[in-house]
């Protein structure tokens, strides 16, 4: 459960909406692909955080399983479940421990960087959970049906990525340069290679 | 026992030892190849399951090594130190943490792979390279298998290290070198050889620790042909039969294939029955030397005392007096018996027929075949030794009569008595009996032939004295020839013949005496010969005639009637004494044909002369013991139609002496005809008034020797005178032979002689002559 706000963007120049398809090479879809937009031959702006992000470890997993956060945004970890977790992260961008007692729903995290930030739990092998730190307003994570769209991009030329954890490639991410026109509404879909997720984190292969 | 006689054995002893010893070695070899097959395959049945059961323990262990493997790296790529080292690319760190591990688990090989292909821990380059290129492999999906490191073929065991996310892999790579399959024997129950091969891009499979020793194509053909299967299977080694199993080992994709291949040389397989083999050998021999040497005494107990046969038989074949030992009561035994008794009878028998071949049953004497053989024998001597020996044949003048009218059994016993009178009486000499009554003596002597002559007397003195057989008192008789070796012959047949010859000169001498051969015998027996061939021609050569001399009657003075005599006109030699043929018709038998001849052209002639001249034929003895006279003197007459009163049959004393009984029927018979009998020559020889009783005679021919006596002997008158009176008191008629002088004539007439015949009134004449004899001369005083 999060709440994901690009509230108050600074209106200055004609923009364009891109709606992201992405799917599997068997036309399935992929929720949770990250999808990020950055602009080409111009800064892309600063996201600013807004509201707050929460990381839930619930049934022993991690919720939600992807998420993306605006660079310098804190999430808050909240352990319903009765046992402790020591969830922790090896990420360059943001290497932490926290250690969660039961149902101590009280520590947040800063995160200042961006990149991806593979969050795991040193008790149970099996929890992870991936932060997409951005550091672009332009950034979503697919809905159930792969899908997404985001809104108010200044027209020309950008660099959509996106990146999955099961996505076959080098870093997990593929990125497409389109040129986005003014007023206008971009359609750009995505077929990607996916490995099979692993059946069991941590103990499986 | 004859096969085809492959090895001609010479004594059933080895044949038999062969056979048995042969059967005992065959049946063991029987034995030991069966025992030996069912060693081999039980064997390789063994090595097969042993095999599968180091298969599957290799299975097992290979697994629980991958997942103790897997467990160590998997712990390691859970530490949370370790992942934050590998997190945060912390390479010192990492480093330590491998060399901790290495020496933990005792590997040589282990390192870290990230996701990106990145390889910490290996210093080797070549090394580096291949473990990054693993990173595909690993990322897949796989975690375990044989993977090429460094050109070695390594067991690879992998970990993921989870940061939370997929970082890396811990890997451990094992090298498969015999190390490590020295490992995998030791756990095998069978001393088997465990090796890694590995398939290269050319297809040959190459063992991991061959690379020293080059390729192995045959091993390397095997692999390709059976690893799939996974089933052991046989394969020829230098070092023998080995049975092999080529186990696939699971291969990390994309690395080439790898099999497990587990042999096991048969020669390991069948070491545990070597002490077996060594057993059955061992027994096999001693077996075969115990059945040679039982053999070997077995057959001894058999073959000897067949030896022992053979060797008697053989003794026996050269005449030998042969026996065995009987020692057993078997069937050896029995034979042996039986042998001994054959050879005991055979011998008794032999010198039986040996005696009976060479003695004479009758007198104990050796007979002519015992002769002959001693005879040789001495023959043979004096031709080597040179000395003499004589020959005397004996022949008993009259045993002929005696045997005739006393009978056999009273002639054998005078034999028997003559010889053994012989064998007492002569001492050192050889005595032997021909036949009949037949002897011989055989003396060799040296120069002297007084010896001989003293012996020839002595033989007939001691035969000479009256024997008692019986009733009958015999006196006896005999004549001697005498031939001399080497002069008179020189071998058995030449000597007896010439024996004969002079025994036959003894006889004409006249009995009771005995004569040596001379050469002149042997001359005149070879007229005789040649004589006799002659004389069996004559008859049908129509070279007999008959010549008459006239009887001439005192009374009635004129001629009463011919004497037939036979003469023979022998083509070369002209005129032949009947003194000289006659013997020999008489001997060859041919005067019966020749007598009845005689008869029938008597007949004839008679019957052409005037009914008052009668017709005198002589007949033999020997006709007359021949049957048939009856029926030519019958046929004779009938044929001439000639009065039987006619014909006058002259006959001598003698044939009184054989046969009397069937001679005086057959005169009787002839009598009866009318044939008148006259009694020829007598007076001589063995005369004896009993004839004149037995028989009525018609006639009486007074013998010439006492009408020639008649004028020089003053008694002979008077027996002449008393030879008429008889017979005019007997009632017969009287002719007197050979007169030749007027003053005989006148004494025989005045004596009253019927007749009279001799050169005084005519000698013998051809049939005409004598007819016209009778027309011209019929008066004596009429020349």
């Amino acid at each position: 459960m999060f709440v994901w706000s690009v509230a108050a963007l600074p209106v200055s120049a004609p923009a364009a909406d891109l709606e992201v398809q992405v799917q599997g090479q068997n036309a399935t879809a992929v929720p949770g692909a990250v999808v990020t937009v950055h602009l080409i031959g111009r800064p892309t702006p600063r996201p600013r955080p807004a509201g707050s992000y929460i990381i839930d470890q619930q049934d022993i997993q991690f919720r939600p399983f992807i998420s993306t956060i605006p660079v310098g945004a804190s999430v808050m970890f909240m352990n319903h479940d009765p046992v402790r977790h020591h969830v922790y992260s090896f990420a360059p961008a943001r290497k932490f421990e926290l250690k969660l007692a039961s149902r101590q729903q009280n520590q947040s995290v800063q995160f200042e960087k961006a990149g991806i930030v593979p969050l795991g739990c040193n008790i149970h092998d099996r929890m992870i959970a991936y932060l997409a730190v951005v550091d672009t307003p332009w950034a979503k994570t697919a809905d159930a049906g792969g899908r997404l769209v985001l809104r108010g991009i200044p027209a020309g030329a950008a660099t959509i990525s996106i990146w999955h954890p099961y996505l076959r490639a080098p870093g997990n991410s593929v990125t497409r340069v389109v040129t986005l026109a003014d007023a206008k509404v971009h359609a750009e879909s995505f077929i990607i290679p996916m490995r099979p997720p692993p059946r069991d984190p941590g103990t499986a292969y | 026992m004859q096969f085809r006689r492959p090895i001609g054995f010479r004594q059933l002893r080895t044949r038999l030892t062969v056979l048995y010893a042969g059967l005992f070695a065959v049946a063991m070899l029987c034995v030991a190849s069966l025992l030996y097959g069912v060693v081999v395959h039980n064997s390789k049945a063994q090595v097969r399951q042993e095999l599968i059961a180091n298969g599957t323990v290799f299975d097992r262990l290979w697994g629980q090594q991958t997942s103790q493997l897997r467990g160590a790296a998997g712990l390691l790529a859970r530490d949370f130190g370790f992942r934050a080292a590998v997190a945060t690319n912390d390479r010192n760190t990492i480093e330590s943490a491998l060399a901790n591990l290495r020496q933990r688990v005792g590997l040589r090989t282990a390192f870290i792979v990230d996701v990106s292909g990145n390889v910490t821990g290996l210093a080797n380059a070549r090394e580096a390279r291949e473990a990054s290129a693993l990173s595909t492999r690993l990322d897949e999906g796989v975690t375990a298998g044989v993977a090429t490191l460094g050109g070695q073929a390594h067991k690879i065991v992998a970990a993921p290290i989870m940061a939370p996310a997929l970082t890396g892999w811990v890997v451990f790579a094992a090298e498969l070198d015999r190390h490590e399959m020295r490992g995998l024997e030791r756990l095998s129950a069978i001393p088997l050889r465990a090796a890694v091969y590995q398939r290269r891009d050319d297809g040959n499979w190459i063992g991991a620790d061959e690379s020293t020793r080059g390729p192995d194509a045959a091993m390397s053909h095997f692999i390709q042909m059976n690893w799939r299967q996974s089933r052991p299977a046989e394969i020829d080694r230098p070092g023998g039969l080995t049975i092999a199993l080529a186990k696939p080992l699971p291969a990390v994709p994309g690395a080439p294939p790898a099999v497990l291949l587990l042999q096991y040389p048969m020669r390991l397989a069948l070491g545990p029955y070597r002490p077996l083999e060594i057993a059955i050998a061992v027994i096999g021999v001693l077996g075969l030397v115990l059945v040679v040497a039982a053999t070997w005494r077995m057959a001894r107990s058999i073959t000897l005392p067949i030896s022992l046969l053979d060797a008697a038989a053989e003794k026996l074949a050269d005449g030998q007096l042969a026996s065995v030992p009987v020692n057993s009561r078997d069937e050896l035994g029995r034979l042996a018996a039986t042998f001994n008794r054959m050879s005991a009878d055979i011998l008794e028998r032999e010198q039986r027929i040996t005696h009976l071949a060479f003695n004479d049953p009758l007198t104990g004497l050796p007979n002519r075949a015992g002769f002959n053989q001693h005879l040789d024998h001495q023959l043979r001597l004096v031709e080597r030794r040179g000395g003499q020996v004589a020959l005397l044949c004996i022949d008993l003048d009259n045993f002929k009569a005696i045997n005739d009218t006393l009978g056999h059994p009273t002639g054998d016993e005078l034999l028997r008595r003559i010889a053994a009178r012989l064998g007492e009486g002569l001492g050192d000499v050889f005595i032997a009996r021909l036949g009949g009554d037949e002897f011989v003596l055989v003396r060799p002597f040296d120069g002297e032939t007084n010896a001989v002559d003293d012996l020839a007397r002595r033989a007939l003195a001691v035969i000479e004295p009256a024997i008692h057989v019986g009733e009958h008192v015999l006196d006896n008789k005999a004549s001697i020839g005498i031939a001399i070796a080497p002069a008179d012959g020189t071998n058995n047949n030449n000597l007896l013949r010439s024996a004969d010859l002079a025994l036959y000169k003894a006889k004409e001498a006249g009995r009771g005496t005995y004569r040596f051969f001379e050469e002149s015998m042997n001359a005149l027996a070879q007229a005789r010969r040649t004589l006799e061939i002659d004389l069996r021609q004559a008859l049908a050569n129509g070279e007999f005639e008959l010549h008459y001399q006239p009887l001439f009657h005192l009374a009635a003075d004129h001629v009463g009637g011919f004497e037939a005599l036979l003469r023979w006109k022998h083509p070369a030699r002209g005129y032949i004494s009947p003194v000289e043929f006659i013997p020999i018709a008489e001997e060859t038998g041919l005067i019966v044909q020749i007598g009845s001849w005689v008869i029938q052209e008597a007949c004839h002639q008679a019957a052409r002369w005037p009914e008052h001249i009668r017709i005198a034929v002589n007949v033999s003895s020997i006709q007359l013991q021949r049957p048939g006279l009856g029926h030519v003197v019958l046929q004779a007459l009938q044929n001439s139609d000639l009065r039987p009163d006619r014909l006058e049959i002259e006959i001598t004393e003698s044939v009184f002496l054989d046969h009397s009984d069937q001679t005086l029927q057959l005169l009787h018979t002839l009598r009866g005809l009318g044939v008148r009998i006259a009694l020829d020559d007598f007076g001589t020889g063995y005369s004896s008034l009993s004839y004149l009783q037995s028989f009525p005679f018609d006639k009486i021919k007074i013998d010439r020797s006492f009408v020639v006596a008649l004028q020089s002997r003053p008694g002979a008158s008077a027996i002449v005178k008393a030879i008429i009176d008889l017979a005019n008191a007997l009632g017969m008629e009287t002719t007197a032979e050979g007169v030749e002088e007027d003053n005989q004539l006148a004494i025989l007439q005045k004596q009253g002689a019927t007749s009279i015949q001799g050169f005084l009134f005519s000698k013998p004449l051809p049939a005409d002559e004598a007819t016209r004899l009778l027309k011209d001369k019929l008066k004596l005083r009429a020349a």
